[in-house]
């Protein structure tokens, strides 16, 4: 067997996204701080005040599960993303919940009815320049300078990360975060009020959404491009946030008005600019998948959390879309090692078949996932070939 | 079907607003024009489970229903409340602040008849099993949506048993990632992620109590 590099872990990450068979399915953990930091003994609070202490436990981890095949980087850094973060409140460990908690994003409605009209006027940029140190408690005059020490912070910060991955051979994709316009006003409108709005004032919404939907797009693009991410080292890509829009919540009509048409578009103005689009799923999308063909063929990876039904993924987009997923947070972290490796052999099997397949986790690890079941995935990605049909 | 449960049921917000609003004003009986909404709650209930109705079918109706609520519940005569299938203490668990989902659930269960017991979010097992004496309620509903609120609802069935309590209560958990793993870790009757599933569930709870 031959030793694994840079080139090799490029390839097989490269087939997989090509729709093609590499020499096995390659396996990617979506691996936040919060587990590695559980794991090491880390409270959630020490990762929030320090997180180049959440970073070196990432890595520990990474080579103690004998390393993966992809990682990810790159996570809110610029200028631009400080505008791609949805206003919402945070609970900090260690300030508003206890130490060893993991941080959490508190749904309230800091959006108003007048802030649709504001953004339909000034655009997403401008209105959140304005909305964003007022929601934030800064003063309006030192908001610029600091978001930008912020970024230069982080930038630096997130560099030197990626060129830790480099020098352990590990291509990296970049997992920044863009809310679809949907997913934006959902999560600062909340979830019902939102819902409410859908069917009172469709036209306003639909209104706002086209207001924000270029906004969205230009500093997507900028906020990949300042991370100074190619091959052969690393591929630029930028998730979309894909939760609200899908059939767990809304009938077709909905998603098709709001969701779909923007979801596209953001698609392919990343296409365009040689951004890999990586469509991360929560919740069940099982119905909308039929849609995901009319997106261009071998240039996306859509990332499953384990509620769609990924089967059904495999039948819809086999020979269109690399499939990413799906092993579930509840079986991470409260299943036994065999089982972990009995549906990770299973996704290999049907999901794996004829190429387009990385095994991941549903959404990303969570915090109290078990060491082992994390190991039995990746060592399971590793050892297992499956015996195809003739 | 009558008029204002199709109203309900068709999500029409200004048409149920101004037939509940007559029906009070004529004097018609609090309790039956209440019955009228269940009716086309359990109508909209019924579409989301053929597939015609999704989630937000369910928040829509929800909400016309607690809206119609606040103009019916004045006018039902004193002592003579609506009638309620059983109480139900609800909350979403220590360490957990996400509310969508339990809130979603809180309306469904309403709709339905069940008088329900919101304690929140963050709630202690201590609290729960509080609330459990104070009312003397025999379902306990646990909402969570990260995997740490597995071993909060654990300990929340935990307290239930150091209670004594646990034969007498009736426990679903629900949420997201909720799967059959969970219900079987954390020691429920019932597991669920989806709302109104959890309603019927409980109204099968509701009939064993009886």
């Amino acid at each position: 067997m031959t030793t694994d590099n840079l080139a090799s872990r490029m390839a097989r990450l490269q087939a997989a996204i090509n729709l093609e068979e590499g020499d096995r399915v390659p396996v990617s953990l979506m691996m936040g701080a919060t587990m590695p930091c559980r794991y090491k003994g880390i409270s959630q609070g020490e990762l929030y005040r320090d997180p180049v202490k959440g970073h070196r436990a990432v890595l520990e981890v990474f080579d103690e599960l004998g390393g993966y095949d992809a990682a990810g980087a790159g996570a809110n850094t610029s200028r631009e993303e400080n505008l791609l973060d949805a206003p919402m409140r945070i609970k900090v460990p260690g300030r508003d919940i206890p130490e060893h908690d993991p941080i959490q994003w508190e749904e309230v409605e800091v959006l108003t009815h007048e802030d649709y009209d504001k953004i339909i006027e000034q655009g997403w940029n401008d209105f959140m320049l304005e909305f964003y140190p007022r929601f934030r408690g800064w003063d309006p005059a030192e908001y610029t300078t600091r978001i930008e020490a912020k970024a230069t912070k982080d930038i630096k910060q997130q560099k030197e990360v990626m060129k830790v991955w480099e020098e352990k051979e590990i291509p990296v994709y970049q997992v920044s975060y863009v809310n679809t316009p949907l997913m934006m006003l959902s999560s600062c409108r909340s979830f019902v009020p939102f819902t409410m709005d859908l069917y009172r004032i469709p036209d306003k919404v639909e209104a706002t959404m086209d207001a924000m939907i270029d906004d969205l797009i230009e500093i997507s693009i900028k906020s990949v491009k300042v991370m100074g991410i190619s091959l052969p080292t690393g591929i630029p890509a930028k998730s979309l946030v894909l939760e609200r829009g899908g059939s767990f919540y809304y009938p077709l009509r909905i998603f098709e008005r709001f969701e779909w048409p923007y979801t596209k578009k953001m698609v392919e103005a990343f296409i365009d600019e040689e951004i890999m689009p990586i469509l991360h799923f929560d919740q069940d999308w099982t119905l909308n998948l039929p849609y995901l063909k009319e997106l261009p063929r071998g240039k996306c990876i859509c990332q499953f959390d384990s509620c769609t039904d990924i089967f059904k993924a495999k039948e819809v987009l086999r020979d269109h879309m690399c499939i990413m997923g799906d092993v579930s947070p509840s079986l991470l972290s409260l299943g036994t090692p065999e089982e972990v490796e009995a549906y990770c052999k299973k996704l290999i099997d049907i999901i794996g078949e004829g190429g387009g397949f990385i095994l991941g986790v549903g959404c990303s690890v969570p915090t109290n996932a078990k060491f082992e079941n994390l190991k039995a995935m990746v060592d399971t990605a590793k050892n297992y070939r499956p015996t195809r049909a003739a | 079907m009558s008029q204002l449960a199709d109203a309900l049921a068709s999500l029409d917000e200004d048409e149920v607003a101004k037939l509940v609003h007559e029906k009070i004003n004529t004097g018609i009986d609090a309790m039956s024009i209440l019955n009228e909404c269940r009716n086309g709650m359990d109508i909209v209930g019924e579409r989301y489970k053929s597939g015609e109705y999704f989630l937000s079918e369910l928040v829509v109706s929800g909400e016309i229903f607690k809206e119609s609520m606040k103009v019916i519940e004045p006018h039902l005569r004193a002592g003579k409340q609506a009638d309620t299938l059983a109480k139900m203490v609800l909350g979403t668990v220590k360490g957990d602040i996400h509310n969508i989902g339990k809130d979603i659930v809180n309306v469904l269960m309403r709709a339905a008849g069940f008088e329900v017991f919101d304690l929140g979010v963050d709630v202690e097992p201590r609290v729960f099993v509080e609330k459990l004496v104070e009312t003397e309620a025999p379902i306990l509903g646990m909402s969570g949506l990260l995997t740490p609120s597995f071993e909060s609802m654990k300990e929340t069935v935990e307290a239930v048993e150091a209670a004594g309590m646990r034969e007498k209560v009736r426990i679903i958990v629900g949420g997201g990632v909720v799967t059959e793993l969970v219900g079987k870790y954390v020691g429920a009757d019932r597991f669920t992620s989806d709302g109104l599933k959890g309603v019927e569930i409980c109204k099968e709870f509701a009939r064993e109590l009886k």
